[in-house]
């Protein structure tokens, strides 16, 4: 990650900070993410995860696979925005969000978000909140590829 | 020319370009944008005008009266689907004054 990013607030992100917000095309060790949010802070005591996988079942029909498709630039953007707001609002101490783009298999790692906060109740806010609020706003695609051809997914009402 | 970028269902509306470049008129707004893309690609314009795809302009969703600028980036956005779930978690909203101090 570069230091060119910067957050919202005008300020350079640092390398740490890049780090905590990415979209990649690479699989991504949940132990590593977990320890790059528990370096943070001494004062995290609860640490909530939620980890988003591909499943073979979309709407009934099978699935064999998915490609992620996001804007760059922009989607980085709003998970930055996203990391912020859990900090600001939900009492977060550290956010970490990882989206992978690319080619998927069934079963493979999708998105991860670990929040760490002081306490469980904050931390497990701030992940719910973190994961609802990137499928609203986060530019990124869902192809499915299913046994009767290839779907765009639309997930929200 | 504005160049527009395509994602997802837009991109496959037009034919798999990841480009559009679409002649503007001078001062043009977002929804003479619109109505230009719907005179050449009316799927794309019926998705437009249906507001399930939206315009962004330097990666901000933008309003259809806003003007386009030389230079600025453009891009049409379908409905987004990260992660894998698929709906909202259905848990009741989380409000940070409901925190509890225990852990």
């Amino acid at each position: 990650m570069s230091l060119e990013q910067v957050t919202e607030a005008g300020r350079p992100a640092t390398d740490d900070e890049a780090m905590l917000v990415r979209v990649q095309r690479e699989d991504f060790s949940i132990d590593e993410e977990l320890r790059r949010v528990r370096a943070r802070s001494k004062r995290i005591g609860g640490i909530a995860i939620f980890l988003g996988t591909a499943r073979d079942r979309s709407k009934g029909k099978d699935v064999d696979g998915i490609t992620f498709e996001h804007y760059e630039g922009m989607a980085q953007k709003k998970l930055r925005e996203i990391r912020e707001r859990a900090l600001k609002d939900f009492g977060a101490i550290e956010l970490l969000i990882l989206h992978r783009y690319g080619e998927i298999g069934i079963g493979d790692n999708i998105v991860l978000i670990i929040a760490g906060a002081e306490h469980r109740a904050e931390a497990f806010q701030a992940c719910k909140w973190a994961i609802d609020e990137l499928k609203q706003i986060t530019p990124i695609w869902k192809l499915e590829h299913t046994t009767e051809g290839e779907v765009w997914v639309e997930e929200h009402p | 020319m504005v160049t527009v970028r395509l994602f997802g269902m837009t991109k496959m509306l037009a034919g798999n370009q990841g480009t559009l470049s679409l002649a503007l008129p001078e001062g043009g707004r977002v929804k003479d944008l619109v109505a230009v893309i719907d005179a050449a690609y009316p799927k794309i314009g019926e998705l437009l005008q249906k507001k399930k795809v939206l315009v962004s302009i330097n990666q901000d969703i933008a309003h259809e009266d806003l003007a386009v600028r030389d230079g600025d980036e453009v891009a049409l956005l379908p409905p987004f689907a990260g992660g894998s779930e698929e709906c909202r978690t259905g848990l009741p909203a989380a409000k940070p004054e409901r925190i509890h101090n225990e852990s």
